[in-house]
């Protein structure tokens, strides 16, 4: 009988000793609960914009665990326009003249980079592309040529510029070209009719449309040797990029 | 028997955990920090002109004036005028500052120098003709002016210019249509 009482004892001690640690838990839990923190964990985001004549037309930047895409021509474009402003309002375009083009690429990221441009130029005339016609005529400046390496594997049409060494987080590079002009040899192909007092002069190549296409790509400059290696598939050192 | 079993279990399982550990190698060296854009935009160019030649005769003179009556391109124009010896001729700029048409000994071409912009018409140039003797026919007198344009092209300054010894090769739109036209390079 008194080895029984003894054992309900223990047992009762228990359970007060266990709801007592419960409470002292939840006490030592809203202690340490009570003061405010905010952290803010930076992790490594990359990200990159093309800018034309001091405008972004085109960014992509990796930010709170999400990408970040903008462009001028508005929310859901993937890509930006380029030579809307070309023009002035009514201004027709005129041939052999220079017209401002100055364009560059800004580290819009958090972290170092490596960047790559790829400059497309071609005609095209009633939705098809235009192949009697060089892209040489497509006059587009390039500058800085010290500083912007050239892929000596380049077409006619696709222009590849590696920009030498590292372009730190918020800068923006030299300008990889300045200016675009149409050549005047585009109307050397003409026929011209008299009919009374009127002459006529019809261009074959009235109403074409000249095209550029730039795409930029980033890359980090962590282990960047390999990693220019897998991303765009160049011996960066042969390059003398780095 | 028992013992070459588990020792092939054992290389079994060796090996999936090195394909794991490959696996896991892949994905580490595929995992660089990339990111891209890209932009594009054209620009229609539109070539073309269409110039008349207006003729006026009052009093043995021809008034002349050009008009650019292209709505796509500005342009240059220049006349020459043509006539039977004996004649007399005189040429008159009747424009305000009297100097927006001149002579150019090299061509015998009379260029009107503004820029004659698409739509717009020169200022009036008059030839004369005198010193006509009493016999002559005057319902019948044979001046004739022929007028050329071309287009304005720029120069590296940005200098609007005409090209007057620009050679055009004419094109077939036939031989267009077969693919068969070659294009300026």
């Amino acid at each position: 009988m008194k080895k029984k009482r003894l054992t309900y004892l223990m047992l009762a001690a228990a359970v007060l000793l266990l709801l007592g640690s419960t409470v002292g838990s939840t006490r030592a839990a809203l202690t340490y609960y009570s003061d405010n923190y905010v952290a803010k964990i930076t992790v490594s985001q990359i990200g990159v914009s093309l800018l034309e004549n001091g405008e972004v037309v085109s960014s992509r930047d990796y930010n709170d665990n999400a990408w970040k895409v903008t462009t001028n021509k508005g929310d859901g474009s993937a890509s930006g326009s380029l030579l809307a402003n070309l023009l002035k309002p009514e201004e027709k375009l005129a041939l052999n003249k220079k017209y401002d083009e100055k364009l560059t690429v800004k580290n819009s990221g958090s972290i170092d980079e490596y960047v790559r441009v790829r400059i497309y130029r071609y005609w095209m005339k009633d939705g098809q592309k235009v192949t009697t016609l060089s892209p040489d005529l497509i006059d587009l400046n390039f500058i800085n040529s010290v500083q912007w390496v050239k892929n000596p594997n380049e077409t006619a049409e696709c222009v590849e510029l590696f920009y030498k060494g590292i372009l730190k987080t918020g800068k923006e590079t030299e300008p990889f070209a300045d200016t675009v002009r149409i050549d005047g040899r585009l109307a050397q192909e003409a026929t011209i009719e008299t009919k009374g007092d009127t002459v006529t002069t019809v261009y074959k190549y009235d109403g074409v449309e000249f095209h550029i296409d730039v795409e930029v790509d980033a890359v980090q400059t962590h282990n960047a040797k390999d990693a220019i290696k897998s991303a765009w598939g160049v011996d960066a050192s042969g390059l003398g990029i780095l | 028997m028992k013992k070459r079993k588990s020792c092939k279990k054992l290389a079994a399982v060796s090996a999936a955990a090195l394909l794991l550990t490959g696996t896991l190698k892949v994905e580490h060296a595929s995992a660089y920090f990339t990111t891209y854009v890209s932009a594009g935009g054209s620009q229609v160019v539109r070539l073309g002109s269409k110039t008349e030649i207006h003729e006026d005769v009052s009093d043995m003179t021809k008034h002349i004036s050009i008009q650019n009556t292209s709505q796509i391109y500005d342009c240059f124009v220049r006349v020459k005028v043509f006539y039977g010896g004996g004649l007399k001729i005189s040429y008159q700029d009747k424009s305000e500052s009297g100097n927006l048409w001149s002579y150019s000994q090299n061509d015998g071409y009379w260029y009107y120098k503004p820029i004659l912009s698409a739509g717009e018409s020169t200022e009036l140039f008059d030839i004369q003709i005198g010193d006509l003797p009493e016999d002559f026919d005057k319902e019948s007198f044979n001046v004739v002016v022929i007028q050329e344009c071309t287009p304005v092209v720029y120069d590296e300054d940005g200098n609007p210019s005409a090209d007057w010894n620009t050679v055009y090769t004419e094109y077939q739109k036939i031989a267009d249509r077969s693919g068969e036209g070659a294009g300026a390079k």
